[in-house]
Order: C-alpha cells, then structure tokens, then sequence
C-alpha cells in the first residue's frame, strides 16, 4: 500500500479536513460546495445510525460516499464538465487588431458587468446603510439586554447578504462563486457558533466589501452612465444636425474669440458632426472595453472578500 | 489484465455521465415528497453495486446542482431535528416535461443498442 495515503479519517472534521487538502488548489467556490455536500451527507449518515460511532460510520461511508481524495476528483470532473456545459461558448477568438478591438461588443459578459455597473449604485447603498445600521445600532444597544442578541442576528445578515451578492457576482460577471453557505459550525454548541462567527475573518471580510460597495457603486454607476452617454450623443450628432436643420432650430452661435468659434463651426458642419459620429463609435467600444475590465476587476474583489477566507491554506 | 479494468472504468464512467442524470430525475419524477441527497443515495444504494450507477454517492450531489442550476429541479433548505439542515429537492414542471422527452430518448437508444448487440439487425 501506499506509505503516504493519509490515514483513515476518524471524525467529521477530520474528513473535511482531508477533503479540503485534497482539493487544495481549486476554485475556493468548488471547495465549498464540495466541503458542504459531504458534510449534509456524513451528518445524515450519523443521524441515520444512532447506535454508531463516527469512526464506524465514515470507514463504511469512505465505500460508499467516497475517501476523500476520490471526492475531490470527482468535484475537479464534475467542474470541467459544467463549465463546459452551462458556459455560453466563448466568441472565436479574433486575430485582426480591429476584430479584437470591436469584439468586445459580441462577448455576454460585457452586457453583464455594464448591468452589474448601473445596479452596483442601488445594491452599494443598501449594503451601506444596512452595514452602518447594523455597526452603529450593536454598539449603542451593547449597554442593553437586547445589544448581544441584535449583533449576532445582524453578522448573521451579513453573512446571508454575502451569499446572495456572491450570486449576483457570478451570473453578471461570470467569476465562480459558492452556491452554499460556507458551514463549519457543525456539532458547536449555539455560543461556540456564534464565537466562530466574530472569529471568521469572512464575516468582517464581507462587511468590508459590503462598507466598500458604496464608493465602488458611485464610481461604477458614474463611469458607465457618463461614458455611455457622452459616447451615444457623440454617434447620434449627424442625426441631430438634421433634426435642428429641418426644424430651424438656430444651433452653432458663438459670440467668443475667432479661434474658439472657428472650432465650434468646425464641428457643428457636416464634416465634423461625421467626425465626432466616427469618434463616438470608437469611445462607445473603448466604453465597452473599460466596462468589461471593470467587471473582471470586481469580480477578483468580491472573490477575495467574500470568498477566500474559507480556504484554510 | 490491468488494461481490462481500466477500460471497464473509464466505459463506466462515460456510461453514468447521461444516466445518472435522467435515473436521479426519474427518482424524483416517482417520488410524492421532496427529497434530500443522502434519501436518494440510498434509494439508489438498493438497485446494487454493479453498472454505470455504481459509483460514488458524492458523484449525485454535484449533479442535483446542476439539474437544479438548468431549472429541472427546484430545492430548499429544511432544518432538521437530528443533524444539519437538509437541501430538499423536488422536480419541476419543466422537469417532468423534458423527463418525458428524456425517457423517449432512453428507450430509443437501448432498442438500437441491444439490436446492434444481439445481431439481428439486417
């Protein structure tokens, strides 16, 4: 046999412990739903079987469920497998400079991140103002009976808060997320719970992202609505040229000096509303480019906050 | 003899990738009451140890997700009395439509299968 294999699990935790070194080096959201899976199925297997020890039930459940290290296989299959499934095909990948440039408009993702952009302004101020509700209302009621229990119910939103914003994350800007909530606290008593939640780095990691959402959410939202807008108005100039002109509406008056006037007549011609209609184009994909980055770069942030601290390495 | 064995694992294993998914929707498509992932473990723990259907129990979970994840299944968390909550799953209207169309498909495929086996096919 092998020398090395690790030796046979006695406990739940020793289990999981095993799985998760098992799957070091996944996606931090696979490991996850992995750990919770075999957790829902070894407690079940446990509270199935009274009689029995927990030694006893997990060398049975190592045939049946699986070792640990079979497990983390099967998850890393079953990964590959849905993400090439459910994952929309990814657009050939363009050679020419132009197809790259223009490409960004046929890739789903960017419409994502440009959604997550324009709602990221509503969700950060909810998460603000619940986040800053919550602190400020714990510490004025710590004097009161009631102060503890407030705290608990109100790291306990958070956290529940943090799952729904990670699915948020993952349909718009496609970044894997957990689809379970994160359980260790298994077999605790209810005060060992709720230490091991003020100890969870991820609970003050997510009330951070949930404090950073706010700014985050303005500068998203006032990116993409400026640049969309400016970009838009820019394509749509020959377009309002012909509208003012069958109308008679007067446009283009300058009472400043010759240079500036002479600039603005410029532009207020055909030639130059088709100009500005060319460069509207260009910053219109340029806005797409930014959006989709942006997007990428948030999702690695929510990932890290939200997600990382369950990963023991 | 070692070449043998792994062929039977690596046929087995593509063989359960469909299967497993069409045998745990007609598991719930039969049952009355929403069930949970160590219920249907052993459920299907009874058919025996032998074929596609064989492996591991925790090869299930992640396709229950996945079932889930395309709308064929729907699911919700029950707190138990004697262990963790417990992730119910139910099949849905959808569900049972494309296990219709799934079961069609099935018998299809094994009729020209054990034609093709038998040799009585032209």
């Amino acid at each position: 046999m092998n020398a090395d294999a690790p030796r046979m699990p006695r406990t739940i935790a020793e289990y999981l412990d095993q799985l998760r070194a098992a799957l070091r080096g996944a996606d931090p959201a696979l490991i996850q739903d992995a750990l919770y899976d075999a957790e829902e199925h070894l407690r079940a297997e446990l509270a199935e079987q009274p009689g029995r020890s927990e030694a006893e039930m997990l060398a049975k459940v190592v045939g049946s469920y699986g070792a640990p290290e079979e497990v983390a296989e099967i998850y890393r299959d079953q990964e590959v497998k849905i993400q090439r499934a459910l994952r929309t095909p990814r657009p050939a990948k363009q050679r020419s400079l132009a197809g790259q440039f223009f490409g960004v408009a046929a890739d789903p993702h960017t419409y994502g991140a440009l959604f997550y952009m324009v709602l990221s302004l509503a969700t950060g101020i909810f998460y603000f103002t619940w986040a800053t509700t919550g602190i400020s209302l714990s510490l004025g009621l710590a004097v009161l009976i009631i102060g503890i229990p407030f705290a608990v119910l109100f790291l306990g939103s958070v956290r529940v808060l943090s799952l729904v914003e990670g699915r948020i994350v993952e349909t718009m800007l496609g970044v894997r997320m957990p689809r379970r909530p994160a359980f260790s606290t298994r077999g605790m008593s209810f005060w060992q719970r709720v230490g091991a939640m003020f100890s969870d780095p991820r609970t003050w990691s997510a009330l951070f992202y949930m404090f950073m959402m706010l700014p985050l959410g303005i500068i998203y939202f006032t990116l993409a609505v400026t640049f969309l807008s400016t970009s838009i108005a820019f394509v749509a100039a020959p377009l309002v040229k012909v509208i003012l002109e069958a109308n008679d509406v007067p446009y283009g008056s300058c009472n400043g000096s010759a240079v500036v006037c002479g600039w603005v007549d410029w532009w207020s011609s055909w030639p130059g509303t088709f100009c500005m209609s060319v460069c509207g184009i260009v910053l219109l994909f340029a806005t797409l480019h930014i959006v989709r980055g942006l997007g990428y770069l948030h999702g690695q942030i929510a990932k890290h906050l939200l997600v990382a601290g369950t990963v023991r390495e | 003899m070692e070449d043998i064995a792994a062929q039977i694992k690596k046929f087995q294993k593509e063989l359960s990738t469909g299967t497993v998914s069409l045998v745990l929707l007609a598991v719930l498509g039969q049952s009355r009451q929403p069930l949970y992932g160590y219920q249907i473990a052993k459920r299907l723990e009874e058919l025996g140890d032998e074929g596609a259907l064989a492996g591991k129990q925790s090869a299930l979970y992640p396709v229950l997700r996945n079932l889930e994840a395309s709308g064929l299944l729907a699911s919700e968390v029950e707190p138990s009395v004697s262990g963790p909550p417990r992730r119910y799953y139910r099949i849905t209207k959808f569900g049972r439509d494309v296990l219709r169309e799934w079961m069609a498909a099935w018998e299809a495929t094994r009729e020209s299968v054990d034609k093709v086996l038998q040799g009585d096919w032209r």
